[in-house]
């Protein structure tokens, strides 16, 4: 019984994919009495006295068939992690709040489905149908149908609740409208191309976890008397009342409330509030997936995780054994050779780990520069090219890097169907004749008595660059080094480690010169294509194109150079198109422009991360893609792990 | 005396007045707030959010409004209500938070002073009395190393250690079974069997300290006439000391209690992490980072209030331990 690895790549519009969905659902349900539901031992005895429903009615009519990694498991046993302090609410949404109406497969390059059986696009691509495997249930017991989710737009859509992803976008509103229990229309004013992508990655949970059964008792729309309510329970207004029980994605504080109705294959067991020092999650009883012999998942009874502000103690953890899978936090490049000397004696093994980053380090000069003349001067893609014929690539990697890596400037990752060898080696090469060359090009002044270059108009030339070595250790390492090439080449370089904050104060202002920040977008390309075209806030290096673009400062916003107004042409062409096949092939078109004005400079690519698990824990996926938006490891189906009997 | 108390109590009131005010003064100082570093953190993750959104959540929590009124806000509903805030990063009432972790606080900080003062008193006192003899040196050394070890590293060698030696990881306060446990003492003994390495480092460098200013102090009052002249007496060795030169050491120590928990909880922030020990440090230094303006205030202003009252406390045994006090006061 194979699973989706049936269709292969995702060639045809969704369409294609939806009649072999539906074939094999029709397989599956005729196939469903005879594979014979199982169990988890645990719930025998909650079935027998009556506190549970058998497992049949606990299941849907249909329920989800997932292929294990390498085989049919066992069930039992606990699963051990560790957050570090209280606010770590990613590591859940990667290990327990996954599921959305649709997800990722493992390959991470088709969208198959998950709570929704099947689904259908209109022409246009402003009408999505989704049709809702019959029988789902909360954990609770209540049935999930189309009015949960509908509530959930419905409440998200409250310019006072909530951060929302698509559902709060301003530019493309959208309504959710109930065709019956089972089947819901998202309705979208424009076209809307992108959306299955959305829903499919981490932030898909918003739409899928809020049961209207429970949270509208905290809305005033239903409950006229929500208001008093919240104040009774020493909350000001409904809103906080509301984000404190119902809240919104996968925010920390959703974790701390047992009450709340979960999808997930586990649920809230010890609560992640604020003074906790663990919190466990226990197995949904009503968990609407089964393995390929019909046995209802997950496998594993229980999630165990310590609540630890100490690095040390959970790197300590892990080497005693004390964990049974995590890369967070702790597989960093320094531990590497920590745990990998520490398998034995720890029991455990280390898994490869494909980073979606393609940079260990993006440089932004501002082309939006509040000072005409930096500003002409960073536009300049000579003076670029030339700075980044001054970084000694290889240098940085074995110094920083231990020799892991290679150089690389921000374009996608080689296993990304959008890898472009030219984009990302070009102007990588440590040459500093060539970058002499283009600092003339670049109409640079003369050598002023330091050796050092001078602005065109003769003034002296000092570029700041602002980083948060906060945020990853090995920056420090990596500007230090940099500042010493760049000055031996003669620019004169400042570093301004700042706090996170100011940085981010600090944009719409235009005033600074050049920031740092880590490599996204090196396989969610068309998610995340800041450093490919001024897409938003985090396109540093042109923030006030950005605007223009966004339309959300119009009090900062500027008029973008012709190139980028062109890829931001092609790129509301893709957000538009519900064909994969055309989104690809605009996508490629704005590449292709940044490759050719170089807007940013890369380092190098990141060396690949690796994962902790037990010796004993099975079924687990390598190497993964690690990602944000693919919430690792997630897509690898952690429900179908088991523990192996020694 | 109850004047004295009296005057003092007034002076503490408007002494927390004031620490409640700068305190909210200088949690808003760094630029930004709460929800810049929200953004922030969203914008880390790959994630993206609607301006819009965050200018309505900005009218939500009040950020936009003049430093009075929030700082009003804020204490009226202290004062009035004990309603110190919700905290925005655990959307939640602060009072929920805060309570567990300070009580955890005074309890690890407590034992500290505790072993601190029991260890360091005799101690001293022997190093004064036997000045120059090996035992004087040992202590000095010991005391010196003990002061010139960072707190945190010194926990850090510790985890090492007892990870290498005995194959355990030590941190937290209680095993998983006991953590939500009723108090019994099977928890009491867990509690102490995890305890012993976080108060032997936050005791560590304040036992040095402790050993030589008392071992300073006394050498002072020892060369004293009145001493002399007790020993002349023919009074015991030991009373001759303890009755007086002992009493008039420990002066600026017990001056001192009242800092002692606060210094405690700001040195120990570091420590608390790198053991991931559940007490207000680690709490007041992640609010202070997000910005998380109510929650970061409720703890410096709890602070204060300790500081505030051990001070008290602090005059009120000086004036019982050294009559020179009581009689100025009168």
């Amino acid at each position: 019984m194979k699973q989706f690895t049936l269709f292969g790549r995702a060639e045809g519009p969704s369409g294609l994919r939806l009649a072999g969905a539906v074939a094999l659902t029709a397989l599956l349900a005729a196939a469903g009495p005879a594979l014979g539901q199982q169990q988890a031992p645990i719930l025998d005895a909650m079935v027998e006295s009556g506190d549970l429903p058998p497992v049949a009615e606990r299941l849907p009519a249909n329920p989800l068939v997932v292929e294990p990694v390498d085989s049919v498991g066992t069930y039992g046993g606990t699963w051990r992690s560790a957050l570090r302090g209280g606010l770590d609410n990613a590591w859940i949404a990667r290990t327990v709040a996954y599921d959305g109406l649709v997800r990722y497969n493992r390959e991470w390059d088709e969208i198959i489905p998950n709570l929704a059986e099947s689904w259908e696009v209109s022409e246009d691509a402003t009408t999505y149908t989704f049709k809702l495997r019959e029988g789902l249930k909360w954990n609770n017991g209540t049935p999930f149908t189309s009015a949960d989710i509908a509530f959930a737009v419905e409440l998200m859509s409250e310019p006072s609740y909530g951060v929302g992803t698509f559902i709060k976008n301003a530019n493309n509103p959208v309504t959710a409208e109930v065709v019956d229990e089972t089947t819901v229309k998202l309705i979208f004013e424009k076209p809307n191309g992108i959306i299955m992508d959305e829903l499919a990655s981490v932030n898909g949970l918003t739409l899928v976890s809020l049961s209207k059964d429970y949270c509208s008792q905290f809305y005033p729309k239903y409950n006229p008397n929500a208001a008093e309510e919240a104040k009774a329970a020493g909350f000001e207004t409904w809103e906080l009342w509301m984000a404190n029980r119902c809240s919104w994605s996968t925010e920390t504080i959703r974790f701390a409330n047992p009450e709340l109705p979960f999808m997930n294959a586990w649920m809230i067991e010890e609560p992640l509030t604020g003074d906790a020092t663990r919190a466990t999650f226990v197995r949904n009883p009503y968990y609407w997936k089964v393995d390929s012999a019909g046995n209802q998942l997950p496998y594993i009874d229980r999630l165990e995780m310590r609540v630890s502000d100490s690095l040390e103690e959970i790197t300590l953890m892990a080497l005693n054994g004390e964990i049974d899978f995590q890369d967070r936090h702790i597989a960093t490049v320094a531990n590497q050779p920590l745990f990998f000397d520490g398998q034995e004696e720890g029991d455990y093994r280390l898994g490869e780990n494909i980073p979606s980053n393609m940079n260990t380090m993006v440089l932004q000069f501002n082309l939006n520069h509040v000072d005409p003349v930096r500003r002409e001067l960073f536009s300049n893609k000579d003076f670029r090219i030339g700075v980044s014929h001054l970084i000694d690539r290889q240098e940085i990697i074995d110094v920083v890097f231990t020799g892991q890596g290679s150089p690389g400037q921000a374009a996608p990752r080689p296993e990304s169907p959008f890898y472009d060898e030219e984009m990302t080696t070009q102007y990588t090469e440590f040459d500093p004749d060539a970058a002499a060359a283009a600092f003339a090009a670049a109409g640079l002044g003369e050598k002023n008595g330091d050796g050092f270059y001078t602005m065109p108009d003769g003034s002296p030339l000092v570029v700041t660059i602002d980083m948060i070595s906060a945020f990853r250790a090995e920056w420090t390492d990596m500007m230090e080094l940099m500042q010493l090439q760049l000055e031996a080449g003669g620019i004169d370089i400042e570093l301004n480690n700042i706090d996170r904050t100011l940085y981010y104060d600090k944009r719409p202002t235009g005033d600074y010169d050049a920031q740092i920040w880590q490599g996204d977008g090196g396989l969610d390309v068309i998610q995340e294509p800041r450093y490919y075209m001024p897409s938003g806030d985090e396109s540093v290096w042109a923030y006030r194109w950005a605007q223009w673009y966004l339309g959300s400062r119009p009090e900062i916003a500027e008029e973008p150079a012709e190139w980028a107004k062109q890829q931001m042409e092609l790129m509301n062409q893709l957000r538009a198109s519900g064909d994969p096949a055309e989104r690809d092939e605009l996508m490629k078109q704005i590449l292709t422009i940044a490759k050719e004005n170089f807007p940013v400079i890369g380092v190098s690519l990141p060396g690949n991360g690796y994962y902790i698990a037990k010796n004993n824990l099975r079924n687990v996926a390598e190497p993964m893609l690690h990602a944000y938006l693919f919430p690792t490891p997630g897509p690898y189906d952690p429900f179908q792990w088991y523990f192996a009997a020694e | 005396m109850l004047g004295f108390i009296g005057r003092r109590l007034i002076a503490m009131v408007l002494t927390m007045w004031a620490v409640s005010f700068v305190a909210f003064a200088i949690i808003q100082l760094p630029p930004g707030d709460y929800l810049t570093t929200y953004m922030a953190t969203l914008a880390a993750n790959g994630d993206r959010v609607d301006p819009a959104t965050i200018e309505a959540l900005r009218q939500q929590y009040g950020f936009g409004e003049p430093y009075i009124v929030q700082y009003w806000k804020w204490i009226s509903g202290i004062v009035l209500r004990g309603d110190f805030g919700q905290s925005f990063e655990w959307k939640a009432p602060v009072t929920t938070l805060i309570w567990g972790r300070l009580g955890n606080s005074i309890l690890l900080e407590g034992l500290a002073v505790i072993v601190m003062w029991l260890v360091a008193v005799p101690i001293g006192i022997y190093a004064a009395v036997r000045k120059y003899s090996l035992g004087d040196y040992l202590a000095t050394i010991g005391g010196f190393i003990g002061l010139a070890i960072p707190n945190f590293f010194f926990a850090l060698i510790l985890m090492y250690l007892s990870f290498i030696w005995f194959g355990e990881t030590i941190g937290g306060l209680f095993s998983p079974q006991y953590e939500a446990a009723r108090w019994s003492p099977g928890r009491v003994w867990d509690f102490l069997s995890h305890a012993w390495a976080p108060v032997l480092v936050l005791s560590m460098a304040g036992t040095a300290e402790l050993i030589r200013i008392l071992r300073a102090n006394l050498l002072d009052e020892l060369k004293k006439p009145y001493v002399t002249t007790a020993r002349a007496k023919g009074l015991s060795e030991f009373r001759t000391i303890m009755k007086y030169p002992v009493r008039v050491a420990l002066n600026p120590l017990i001056s001192t209690i009242g800092w002692l928990l606060p210094a405690l909880v700001s040195s120990s922030v570091i420590v608390s992490v790198v053991l991931n020990l559940p007490t207000a440090g680690p709490l007041l230094l992640r609010s202070l980072t997000s910005q998380d303006m109510f929650l970061a205030g409720a703890i410096i202003m709890l602070l204060g209030m300790l500081t505030v009252i051990g001070t008290l406390v602090s005059d009120l045994l000086l004036a019982w331990i050294d009559p020179r006090i009581r009689y100025g006061s009168k």
